[in-house]
């Protein structure tokens, strides 16, 4: 206890306050302040240490020593009737008071005033929505490389979704290199200067990431998710291969055998996928949608180095990318970060455009795939427009209308009422290019694709004269909107909403004008689509099945 | 504050081993059991205007009676073609007119039914539900055309998805007689034997209040909410018939392996298994982090050795699948015919090695973190929270399943994992193989694994 007494009579506790509340607030001032004064980014680590090791000096020399009228003398050399450490003891309470009321000051002013982050030279803050509908706290930022990032805070969950789309597909493909897009989706996973092959995996897994990837007639998109903690190492490993990617030969050799693999799992055993790829070769003659995404199996064998390299520089330039954030982020820190590891990838000419243009159909066309087949398969394809056409929109509630659901038009009458198939499905392409409508129907054994093709056509030909209903129109419309609301559920639907508006529809905010745009459309709309679309002259058709002994 | 995580995460650097735990925390719930047993369990959630619902019934396939494979399945399908007032086409009608989902499956131990909608259409959807449940149909002409659909349906996958179906064939090969054995879509064969008063009878069986669990998650009021499902099932009588009691199966010594034949197939797919672990398996979170390393993140043992470093395949993994009193363990991947015994041998080999030498710390730790990592979106959405609570409430599992499996997962130690590996894992000479594949051209070869029973896939069954 005389201890204690005699500590707190030499203020060795009022130092030990004012140490505390000093040493905090010089913190505070360093975290808001640092990147204004160009202080390098360990300095708060440094200073921590110093503080913690000034600690201690500092207690003892409270203790040690005095202050007196005559200055600094050593404690025990002070008459205790002469200490004036009393006074002392106040002007330490009232430089505690000081302090204290200056951080509550600092502290309140952070939410009232905007944040230093905004003085920050160098790092901008991203364009606000220019829409009242889009949510506020999106922000988008153009690089001077043209690389186009939109970050979306959500921090519902620690986590974050990184999507990096580059607009590089099928499309840009030609005989001779049909399916480099997704190889080269591959290719971006086997290494670079920096990271061996695989440890770009490896690292991402070890910071608690994931990852994946998709290629597909317009486009290639690389997907990231993880957790907060992870955002430093991302960037650095993404920057790394969209800038210093590396051909190891070797794992080339042994990643076309990987791609193999896919295919004959994918296509060659899948009689789905079988009919699908000859089914876009047929209805396409001239325009690249033709080939399919994995490539025809020669040319997976072929490609080059001078085909890769090539590739590379061009299509993942950055002006030729768009990268998608949401998730427990704030813009400016995506952008500080972009700025850091982004910024210096060089742009490039863009691409050359995609020329050819699809002639008109001229009639029907036909085909037949022979397979290992217990359930044949009818496929029917028309052509139809690109994602940015005018009859796209009314065209998907229709296709909701015609497939969407047990209670579609087309599924109550083929699978419930006539039972002529089992499975009835559809979709649309909306890509940068006219893709297809594309319906898909698997006939039970022995069933008959001639009546199935007509009872079809008939019924795509009935929409096209007489339209459909309010009622089916309602439907659809709330289809569509449910769907919204589900996608927007989750930060990677959020991520991949923006996404697909941003890159097939030149702008992130007409994601937010869907629900006003679906109310919109009518109902001559639609008939006006299926007339443009569903015409037998416009169609091809493709019968999978077994084998037969005599052809008809 | 930014500034002041950067000090956290330094500071974590300089004092931790390099784990960055991020367990997650299930929200509070409010759970009620009725007198008749019926278990409610609500949560609001209104950063989005949806509701997600999952109700579960206990029973599933385990329950098909005998020669009727698949009785449960078929009957959740049926649970949407007409229920209450509404038939077939106005059920349908109903559901889709609002954009919502409400369908219905069966598990080996459960049917449940997954729904997600609006929240402004609440009332209609809930009313939806409490008639599947309650009052469905099962009239003559839907039994039938929903049975012969799923029999031609199993006819189409064996044209198109073989990668989904080595573990049918797997798990039946297997388990033999026991019930977790049992196909939950049951087969062309067992399908066809089922007769529209089958199904009517079976639903007199098997549902009932004391089975019933419905979990809601989303932007509600529960008060309202709870008086509503309470006046809907509070009176719902105990289901007749008792559920099986299940034994835990035994691993199975010696190998035997099934070739599926598939004339013409360009690959080989293969399910490599043996018993494994029930769900409530109390060293989880060192099997889990085992599993991961061995074979399900992408650079997992398995993925490395067949895919990255030979290019053999596209796709390799280690599964677990956990049942209430048992489950299964396998190697799932697949490969061009001429390699189908390079594959399998590289996989045999890795299986060796996992035992014989455990994990590498490093290795633990990256584990780890995928792990962690990877948790929180599991369980982003209502409809995920809805169906998590179902599930935990079907299997009598409490919250800490969950909230305490963060921690398990960041304190398992390297000695604890490898001696679960040495414990779970099966010995390669313990195996049981189903292999598709063209069986003209690989017989011989698969031959030295084990004994061979064969069967064509266009065979209406998935056990010989």
């Amino acid at each position: 206890m005389a201890l204690f007494a005699e500590l707190r009579r030499r203020n060795v506790f009022k130092v030990a306050l004012l140490y505390a509340v000093a040493s905090w607030l010089v913190l505070w001032f360093i975290d808001h302040t640092g990147e204004v004064l160009g202080l390098p980014g360990a300095t708060e680590l440094f200073l921590i240490l110093l503080l913690l090791i000034g600690a201690p000096v500092a207690l003892c020399f409270a203790w040690t020593y005095e202050i007196t009228p005559s200055g600094l003398r050593k404690a025990a050399d002070v008459e205790q009737t002469q200490s004036i450490v009393y006074k002392t003891g106040q002007k330490l309470n009232a430089a505690v008071a000081v302090l204290l009321v200056l951080g509550v000051l600092a502290v309140a002013g952070e939410g009232l005033l905007p944040k230093f982050e905004f003085l920050v030279p160098g790092i901008p803050q991203g364009d606000a929505p220019a829409s009242e509908k889009t949510p506020a706290e999106i922000r988008s930022l153009t690089l001077a490389n043209g690389l186009k990032i939109i970050v979306w805070p959500d921090h519902d969950i620690p986590n974050v979704v990184m999507y990096n789309y580059v607009r590089a597909g099928g499309r840009n493909e030609h005989p001779g290199i049909t399916g480099l897009s997704h190889f080269f989706e591959h290719m971006m996973f086997l290494g670079t200067e920096n990271l061996a092959p695989g440890e770009f995996d490896r690292t991402m897994e070890a910071a608690g990431g994931a990852n994946n990837a998709y290629t597909s007639n317009d486009i290639t998109a690389y997907l990231d998710w993880f957790p907060r903690s992870a955002l430093d190492v991302i960037f650095e490993i993404e920057a790394d291969r969209f800038e210093n990617l590396q051909t190891y030969a070797e794992s080339v050799e042994d990643e076309r055998k990987v791609v193999f693999s896919e295919r004959r799992s994918s296509i060659d055993d899948n009689n789905f996928r079988k009919l699908y790829e000859q089914m876009r070769a047929t209805a396409f003659v001239a325009h690249p949608y033709q080939f399919p995404v994995i490539g025809w199996p020669s040319d997976i064998e072929a490609w080059t180095e001078q085909d890769f390299a090539g590739y590379y520089r061009t299509y993942y330039a950055p002006n030729n990318r768009t990268i998608i954030f949401t998730g427990d982020v704030t813009p400016v820190e995506i952008f500080e970060l972009a700025d850091e590891h982004f910024a210096a990838i060089p742009a490039q000419d863009p691409p050359p455009p995609v020329r050819t243009i699809e002639p008109e159909q001229q009639g029907v066309r036909r085909i037949i795939v022979e397979a290992d087949a217990q359930t044949p398969m009818l496929h029917l394809a028309f052509h139809a427009g690109a994602a940015t056409a005018p009859e796209t929109q009314p065209l998907n509630l229709l296709l909701n209308i015609l497939v969407g659901g047990e209670s579609s038009r087309l599924h109550r009458m083929l699978v419930e009422n006539e039972q002529l198939v089992i499975d009835v499905g559809g979709f649309q392409d909306e890509g940068f290019d006219p893709g297809l409508a594309y319906f898909y129907l698997t006939l039970p054994p022995g069933g008959d694709p001639a009546l199935v093709e007509r009872r079809m056509l008939e019924e795509l030909q009935r929409v096209a004269t007489e339209g459909v209903t309010a009622a089916e129109l309602a439907k659809a419309r709330n289809i569509v909107l449910a769907d919204f609301w589900r996608g927007l559920a989750t930060i990677d639907g959020k991520a991949s909403a923006l996404g697909q508006f941003e890159v097939y529809l030149g702008d992130y905010e007409r994601l937010f004008d869907l629900p006003a745009d679906v109310e919109a459309i009518t109902i001559d709309e639609l008939r006006d689509a299926a007339a443009q679309v569903f015409r037998v002259s416009n169609m091809t058709v493709g019968l999978l099945r077994a084998p037969q002994e005599t052809e008809e | 504050m930014t500034g002041l995580r950067r000090w956290s995460a330094a500071l974590l650097l300089l004092f931790s081993a390099g784990v960055l735990a991020q367990g997650v925390t299930l929200p509070e719930v409010t759970r009620v059991e009725l007198d008749n047993g019926v278990v409610l369990v609500l949560l609001e959630k209104p950063d989005v205007p949806l509701i997600g619902v999952e109700a579960s019934i206990r029973g599933g396939a385990i329950t098909d009676p005998e020669g009727r494979g698949g009785m449960a399945d078929l009957l959740a399908g049926l649970l949407e073609k007409g229920a209450g007032e509404r038939s077939a086409a106005e059920f349908a009608e109903a559901v889709d007119s609002v954009g919502g989902t409400l369908s219905a499956s069966a598990g080996l131990e459960s049917i449940t039914i997954s729904g997600e909608f609006l929240a402004r259409d609440a009332d209609l959807m809930i009313e939806l539900l409490v008639d599947m449940l309650r009052s469905p149909t099962l009239d003559d002409q839907e039994v039938q055309k929903l049975r012969d659909r799923s029999i031609d349906l199993l006819r189409a996958a064996k044209d198109t998805n073989l990668r989904l179906l080595t573990p049918v064939y797997g798990n039946g090969f297997l388990f033999d007689d026991h019930l977790y054995g049992n196909p939950v879509f049951g087969s062309e064969a067992s399908l066809a034997q089922i007769s529209p008063s089958d199904v009517r009878g079976y639903y007199q069986d098997y549902f009932g209040g004391d089975r019933l669990v419905i979990s809601i998650a989303g932007e509600f009021e529960s008060v309202a909410m709870l008086a509503k499902l309470h006046a809907a099932f509070s009176d719902w009588p105990a289901a007749t018939a008792p559920l099986p009691t299940i034994a835990a199966p035994e691993p199975v010594t010696g190998r035997r392996v099934l070739l599926v034949d598939k004339p013409g197939a360009a690959q080989s797919y293969f399910w490599i298994g043996n018993v494994g672990v029930s769900r409530s398996f109390e060293s989880r979170a060192e099997l889990n982090i085992a599993n991961s390393i061995f074979g399900e993140q992408f650079t997992s043992m398995l993925m490395d050795e067949l895919r990255t470093r030979s290019g053999l395949t596209y796709g390799a993994r280690s599964s677990l699948v956990r049942h209430s009193m048992g489950g299964s363990l396998a190697i799932l991947s697949y490969t061009k015919t001429e390699s189908t015994v390079e594959a399998i041998d590289l996989a045999l080999s890795l299986l060796a090695k996992l035992r014989a030498e455990g994990i590498a710390d490093e290795r633990i730790t990256s584990g780890k973190n995928y792990i962690l990592g990877q948790f929180a979106p599991r369980l982003e959405t209502a409809e995920q929270l809805a169906g998590l609570f179902a599930t935990l409430e079907t299997y009598g599992l409490d919250e800490t399943y969950i909230n305490n499996y963060g921690d398990a997962v960041a304190g398992a130690g390297g000695e604890a994992i490898n001696a679960v590996i040495k414990a779970v894992y099966p010995e390669p000479d313990n195996l049981v193989f189903a292999i598709i594949g063209d069986a003209e051209l690989i017989r011989e070869h698969v031959a030295k694994y084990g004994s061979i029973t064969e069967i064509a896939i266009t065979e209406p069954r998935f056990r010989p």
